[in-house]
């Protein structure tokens, strides 16, 4: 598959202060990837690079093969962009940024938008401004389908958004890019919600990618390991194949991608004496945790 | 494109173009209310009289409606851009950043000329009955300065708005201030004359400034 988005050796400071250092990653056509990460490990700052808001210390970025920083406008048509908070024209009302949008798209699919503004408990000249947060987003959103674009940037879509909501935009989301195979690129700060959405994730770690891989791989391969340890002052030795090893009160905790024939000899290896070692699968929330951490 | 951003600006400015074109008109019915009054009271020859030997154009009222339109356009039309960095909304349009920028900032300034211009027109007109030319267009040269002041005043205001740091707004601000001052220095009836020319030239040039903001804002400058 065509890389849509490849970001080469992206570093970026603000100040002295270093965000990530030689990201490399690249989204391919049709995918849905998320980019995951704690608030401060860069999410907004690559979304801001992407659409040509940031320019980074080093490192390069292409949509579509065109570097973002000379993007050509036909090409911008076919990407559409959703600002965190769901920004948009709040001095307009639903029919005003309707009428202002379709100009600048050729593919631009008006009655997509007012299918989802049907939705809407609002009069049709109510201005965006006087709209909940639910409301903006699902303008927000509705513009986004009317765009008809091949390459979805979404920076913090579920921010603001009540539960109930989040899980309809989720699902109305995934249906529209999967059926009409488009790409999506999108950050959230709520994993819980994401296992639903996203095919591939990046999670990021203060200063570097984590992980890239898709969601199933890393559902199927990465447990929680947990274990009784009958030596309460026992430590868990470092070991590059576990995540977050943690001993409390006498309750052993690792993360990893490794068996449990392989956690089975380290434990032997290191002389831990511990008994009721179990396995358990993961939901791509407590995935997260267990390799970013709690802290 | 072109129309339907002329479109957005003209939602976020409608309701303040017609009240400044209330205020402006009001000034100008006040200012030749009082030019009516002394033609009434002591004659059309001692209203000559005093344009001719005293440096009173009856317009002083005047003096910073310009400016204050300027400045009020300006603010309705960026402020709403930098809110939460809608701006970003702006830029992803598919044009060119230059033709974005030159769309929006045209329609101020065109904006701010047509009522200018009216207004000039009405006071041209009122006073061609009353007035020898000579005399109107001592009026109207008096006048010039404050109107070019709102050119400047708009044009400040729109560059300090949309730069990004308020380090920089603030440098822009006292640049701003130094730089209209200029139009207020004097007094006199027709004290711009020889300067006037240069004095909008550099005011439209400054307009220009704007794209300087819009580029820090487009580098992420904080």
């Amino acid at each position: 598959m065509n890389p849509i988005i490849t970001c080469t050796n992206l570093t970026h400071h603000y100040g002295k202060r270093l965000i990530y250092e030689n990201l490399n990653f690249s989204v391919p056509e049709g995918r849905i990837l998320g980019l995951l990460g704690k608030n401060g490990t860069g999410k907004t700052t690559t979304i801001n690079i992407l659409n040509g808001y940031l320019r980074p210390s080093s490192g390069e970025c292409t949509i579509f093969g065109e570097n973002i920083r000379h993007i050509n406008p036909i090409t911008k048509q076919r990407i559409a962009l959703l600002i965190e908070g769901h920004v948009q024209y709040s001095f307009m009302n639903i029919e005003q940024i309707e009428r202002f949008y379709a100009s600048f798209y050729p593919k631009w699919r008006k009655e997509a938008y007012y299918e989802l503004m049907e939705l809407l408990k609002v009069a049709p000249r109510q201005r965006i401004a006087n709209m909940s947060c639910g409301q903006r987003s699902q303008v927000a959103l509705g513009l986004i389908m009317a765009q008809n674009a091949d390459l979805l940037i979404l920076d913090d879509f579920s921010l603001g958004l009540d539960p109930g909501y989040r899980r309809l935009f989720i699902e109305y989301l995934r249906e529209y890019a999967k059926s009409e195979r488009k790409t999506v690129f999108l950050t959230s700060h709520i994993i819980q919600d994401m296992e639903k959405l996203i095919d591939d994730c990046i999670i990021l770690d203060y200063g570097k990618i984590l992980i890239q891989q898709s969601v199933s791989e890393l559902m199927n391969r990465f447990k929680k390991y947990t274990f009784k340890i009958n030596d309460a002052r026992s430590s868990l030795p470092a070991n590059d194949e576990f995540y977050n090893p943690a001993v409390y009160r006498g309750n052993g905790e690792l993360f990893s991608f490794q068996s449990t024939e392989y956690v089975e000899r380290y434990l032997g290896k290191h002389s831990i004496e511990y008994s009721q070692l179990k396995t358990e699968e993961l939901n791509l929330e407590d995935i997260f945790i267990g390799l970013t951490g709690k802290y | 494109m072109i129309k339907a951003i002329l479109y957005k600006e003209w939602i976020k400015t409608r309701y303040l173009f017609l009240l400044l074109a209330i205020i402006l008109v009001a000034f100008t019915a006040y200012c030749q209310l009082r030019i009516g009054k002394v033609v009434s009271l002591r004659g059309a020859a001692h209203l000559w009289e005093i344009l001719l030997t005293r440096d009173h154009t009856f317009h002083e009222t005047m003096r910073y409606v310009p400016l204050f339109s300027g400045i009020l356009l300006a603010l309705f039309q960026f402020v709403p851009e930098m809110q939460q960095k809608r701006l970003k909304l702006c830029l992803h349009l598919p044009l060119p950043q230059s033709r974005i920028m030159g769309t929006m900032l045209g329609f101020g300034v065109n904006l701010l000329m047509a009522l200018f211009v009216a207004t000039y027109l009405i006071i041209g007109l009122y006073l061609y009955h009353v007035l020898a030319p000579e005399l109107i267009s001592r009026i109207l040269l008096t006048m010039l300065p404050w109107f070019v002041a709102g050119f400047a005043g708009y044009a400040f205001v729109a560059f300090t708005v949309l730069e990004p740091t308020w380090r920089r707004r603030l440098l822009n601000v006292l640049a701003g201030v130094a730089f209209i001052r200029i139009f207020y220095l004097s007094s006199y009836a027709e004290a711009y004359n020889q300067v006037i020319v240069w004095l909008l030239i550099i005011t439209l040039a400054l307009v220009g400034f704007s794209f300087l903001s819009v580029s820090r804002f487009k580098d992420g400058v904080q």
